[in-house]
């Protein structure tokens, strides 16, 4: 298009921030992906995380301690028993002692009872004499198969001992009894009671009780198959009945003390049999702990009167256990369970707060953490004899107190064993036996309530962190707002500072405070920079004034000069100097003009119409057309200041169109408000500049003899930016030309 | 005896080419370069007109206190401004210090010695009274020709000698509009903006409704100039 673009003033700097822009916007401007703020604060909550992570070491370590010292505390106890048993041989030797019936470590030592019992005595006596029965259809102690069912068959059983005879009590449900047939050869097939003795010597005998009817029972002496007597002769020294009752029937035997002999073992077996048909056995109740394993276990050798020695010693959920070198126990006090489990059942602890939910969930989550002590109970063996014989062995051999901790699934058992010294020989050996779960209890207590208070901390935390990291990006986030609105697109300046935020003592509020400042002085920058032209224009005025009156001086003095071809060159140059100063002074003093302004509502068809005829009165060399619907437009603004934007806009499209060209002025209203359009034939907007023609000191000339200064299109923005608006130029559809667009915001148009 | 003009102006040059011309025309010119001289001069002799520079040097508003000076010593005594400054706040101090006259640089200088001749006469008309005054009233504007004398509504509006001009062309045909050419020539200036005829008929019109807030005579025909609507009947 051969337009030379002029720019007078600034340049340079506003094209290079300009692209620094657009590489921002794509991209490319170096900048390292990475995370915001928040995300950040918050990953380093996460870190937090560790905390609990310490808890728990810390927890276990704790734990590991207490073991230690509840250890030690038994390994204490456990020697102050054995020395406080030492040299009393007369606790342990064998003939004081005390058989017991059934060699479970948990059951209750036989009852002592003055009185011998009267075989045919009633039921009631009897049990009345023995006490307490150990049920063998309930928990714990009953051990059977799978399908074993408490109707058809529970026992409960009880043994009471005076200085010459014991006595066995048992109580039968069966719901079928069958008793033996005295037709068939074969005493295995009904349903009775068996005892297994084993003597100190290690000989074994097995006596079967068996009857056909209600009443005095037959006592043979079996082979070990259970079918066979040895001789058809019966028993004659053990005695036993066997009275039917509601639920099934009961068994009393009595046996003398002298048949069993020192340090006998015995076991009882009650067999049933449901099938009259066939006679088959359908189950053995044992008493001892592996019915499948019919063989024989220890028998207990109880003292009473080291039980009553150890009796004081009780220590809670600790068994304590005195044995004799046969590995006899002699006496023990208390359990390695608790009174009662529903005091390791934390649910029972619950107090009825109102958060039982939460507390629950909570609960919920900490036993997914770590296992509840509850769960590590169930895991604890009724029976760890196994165990403990083999600790017994290595006291009673090497002569030395030990200790071990046993793991059974996520129970813990501490158990100390110290052999009992007597004159250069080993007695017997203390075992004492405590669960570690009473710890564990602790622990578990200990790590809810941590779990609890990290969860409040954590919680507190994060919320702080994220409230905290919220307004620190906010305020980030407006301090970037109020920067980027602080100056257009175009790099005008809108403000020179930026208030919110400002007064905070911060970093961000003294970051805040700087771009403020730079604002401000960008701003006085800004305001001297536009002050230029009308400090420049006074300054010119003064030399201007002094040739311009020196001319009409000479001219004045030398009438021939008149005409003088040089003197109106130099009038015409001055005529230039002028207009270009007026244009200076008129752009420079219109933004404080427009601040006294006055708006009034005016008919702006009105004021085009009479313009555009103006117009066309003046630049005879274009065609200048309004074209607009009918009628007036009332609207408020200030007339003047609008026909001088008009006046600009009018003087850029004669200056810039084609010679003879059209020039179209349209006004028309809209839905944004109205529109106010002034197109021009010619050439299209010069592209290096299009963005900047508003601008002042912008222009694209063509014509040296003529000044353009850039400014007119600076002036009308300035007046469209008074009142609201705005204003664009761009090219006419199929590059006819230029249109300059103002548009005016609806609210200038007046409502009546 | 010579009509006796007094210039203030801090250029020499300028100075000079304002002597030069107004010798030329027969006028005796008292110049200056500064206040202090000036003050003197005027103590010794008053001039029969003052052609004051508003920035006398360092002095930026030399020229106002010289001619609050002339005020004290002669009440009617013709001002006029030559200034390179064109602000309103300007034309306002001026018209405070009851100037007659407000000129911005460059001057031409055949217009300057016209305006000197108007206001001599006026000024003379005025002290003498004259009995023959020309006074022509256009509905509720009285104007006197002679004496720049205009009166809205019976009242006194303070207006400059290019105001005057103005107000006259206007009244001249009632209803008749006056383009900015024409508006242009008279204002006796050279080349003048629309924008300046605009700022003259702001301040005209903000004279007036200083006296009358409801002044609508003077009507703005867009693009081409202006009016003075006629009286309603």
């Amino acid at each position: 298009m051969g337009a030379r673009s002029r720019v007078i003033g600034r340049k340079g700097p506003r094209e290079s921030t300009k692209r620094i822009d657009q590489k921002k916007h794509r991209g490319e401007s170096g900048i390292r992906p990475g995370l915001k703020i928040r995300t950040k604060l918050l990953l380093l909550v996460v870190s937090l995380l560790a905390i609990p992570w310490m808890g728990y070491e810390s927890v276990r370590e704790m734990e590991r301690f207490l073991l230690e010292g509840q250890e030690q505390a038994l390994e204490l106890t456990t020697q102050g028993i054995s020395s406080l048993l030492g040299n009393r041989s007369d606790l342990f030797d064998p003939g004081v002692g005390v058989p017991e019936v059934i060699g479970r470590t948990s059951r209750p030592l036989p009852t002592e009872i003055e009185q011998s019992l009267s075989i045919d005595a009633a039921a009631s006596g009897w049990m009345s004499a023995i006490g307490q029965l150990t049920n063998f259809t309930g928990f714990g102690l009953f051990e059977c198969d799978r399908d074993y069912q408490p109707d058809s068959l529970a026992v409960r059983h009880g043994v009471a001992i005076d200085p010459e005879q014991l006595f066995a009590y048992f109580e039968v449900d069966d719901d079928i009894i069958i008793l033996r047939d005295p037709d068939l050869v074969s005493l295995n097939n009904s349903d009775q009671l068996r005892m297994t003795v084993q003597a100190g010597s290690g000989a074994i005998s097995r006596y079967l009780f068996t009857t056909t009817e209600p009443g005095r029972v037959s006592i043979y002496l079996m082979r070990d198959n259970w079918r066979e007597a040895i001789s058809g002769d019966a028993v004659r020294e053990v005695a036993g009945v066997l009275d039917l009752t509601e639920r099934g029937y009961l068994i009393k035997l009595r046996i003398p003390r002298d048949l069993l002999g020192v340090g006998a073992r015995l076991k009882f077996e009650i067999v049933d049999v449901d099938d009259i048909s066939s006679r088959v056995v359908s189950r053995v109740i044992s008493t001892e702990p592996d019915p499948t394993q019919l063989g024989i276990g220890r028998v207990r050798l109880a003292t009473p009167e080291l039980t009553k020695l150890i009796q004081p010693l009780y220590l809670s959920e600790a068994n304590i256990t005195i044995w004799d070198r046969g590995y006899r126990l002699r006496a023990q006090v208390g359990s390695i369970f608790p009174p009662a489990r529903e005091g390791f059942d934390l649910k029972s602890e619950q107090l009825a707060w109102p958060f039982a939910n939460i507390e629950a969930v909570i609960t919920r989550f900490y036993e997914w953490i770590l296992r509840s002590p509850a769960r590590g109970l169930k895991d604890m063996p009724v029976d760890s004899s196994q165990e403990d014989y083999r600790l017994l062995g290595r006291v009673l051999a090497e002569g030395q107190p030990k200790s071990e901790r046993r793991r059974y699934g996520d129970a813990k058992l501490i158990v100390t064993a110290a052999p009992i010294w007597a004159e250069g020989s080993i007695d017997g050996v203390v075992l004492i036996k405590q669960s570690g779960n009473k710890l564990l209890s602790l622990q578990h207590r200990t790590l809810q309530r941590f779990t609890l208070l990290f969860l409040g901390v954590f919680l507190f935390l994060s919320v702080a962190i994220l409230v905290f990291s919220t307004r620190l990006t906010y305020r980030v986030g407006r301090l970037q707002r109020e920067t980027e609105q602080a100056a257009t697109p175009e790099g005008r300046l809108l403000k020179d500072q930026i208030r919110p935020g400002a007064r905070s003592s911060d970093e961000l509020g003294s970051l805040t405070r700087s771009i403020s400042g730079l604002l401000h002085n960008l701003g006085q920058y800004t305001r001297y920079l536009e002050k230029l032209p009308d400090t420049l224009a006074h300054e010119l005025h003064n030399p201007l004034n002094v040739v311009n009156s020196s001319l009409e001086n000479l001219q004045y003095h030398h009438h021939e000069l008149v005409d003088d071809k040089h003197l109106q060159r130099a009038r015409n140059g001055i005529g230039r100097l002028r207009s270009i100063i007026t244009s200076l002074t008129e752009a420079a003093s219109l933004k404080e003009a427009l601040s006294h302004e006055q708006e009034e509502r005016f008919d702006l068809a009105a004021l085009i119409d009479g313009c555009v005829d103006g117009y066309q009165a003046v630049n005879p060399k274009h065609r200048i057309v309004s074209t607009r619907v009918a009628g007036p437009m009332i609207i408020e603004g200030v007339p003047d200041r609008l026909a001088q934007m008009l006046d600009k806009l009018i003087d850029n499209a004669v200056q810039f169109g084609a010679d003879q060209g059209l020039i179209v002025v349209n006004l028309r209203k809209n839905a944004d408000g109205i529109e106010l359009t002034v197109a021009n034939d010619g050439p299209s907007l010069p592209v290096d500049i299009v963005d900047r023609l508003f601008d002042p000191m912008v222009s694209s000339a063509r014509d040296a003899r003529k000044t353009h200064l850039g400014l007119g299109l600076y002036i009308a923005r300035l007046v469209a930016e008074f009142h609201n608006g705005t204003v664009v130029a761009r090219n006419r559809a199929g590059d006819r030309g230029v249109e300059v667009v103002v548009s005016l915001p609806a609210a200038r148009v007046a409502t009546r | 005896m010579a009509t006796v003009i007094a210039v203030v102006e801090d250029d020499q040059d300028q100075r000079d080419n304002y002597v030069d011309v107004l010798t030329a025309h027969g006028y005796e010119v008292r110049a200056y370069a500064d206040k202090p001289s000036a003050e003197a001069g005027f103590e010794r002799e008053l001039p029969d007109l003052a052609l004051l520079d508003i920035m006398l040097g360092e002095d930026m508003d030399g020229g106002f206190d010289l001619c609050m000076e002339l005020r004290k010593l002669s009440p009617t005594l013709p001002v006029i401004f030559l200034t390179a400054r064109n602000s309103d706040a300007d034309r306002i101090s001026s018209q405070r210090m009851t100037a007659w006259d407000y000129i911005t640089k460059p001057v031409s200088l055949e217009f300057l010695v016209a305006r000197v001749h108007a206001l001599l006469r006026i000024s003379e008309q005025l002290q003498q009274g004259s009995p023959e005054s020309s006074v022509f009233s256009v509905g509720d504007l009285e104007l006197d020709e002679k004496s720049m004398l205009v009166h809205w509504q019976g009242q006194p509006v303070s207006l400059t000698l290019t105001e005057f001009w103005i107000i006259e062309s206007l009244t001249r045909n009632p209803g008749h509009v006056k383009s900015y050419q024409t508006l242009s020539d008279v204002t006796r200036q050279g080349l003048v903006e629309r924008n300046t005829i605009n700022g003259y008929i702001r301040r005209i019109r903000n004279k007036f409704r200083e006296l009358d807030s409801n002044f609508d005579r003077i009507q703005t025909v867009h693009g081409t100039g202006y009016k003075w609507e006629r009286d309603p009947e």
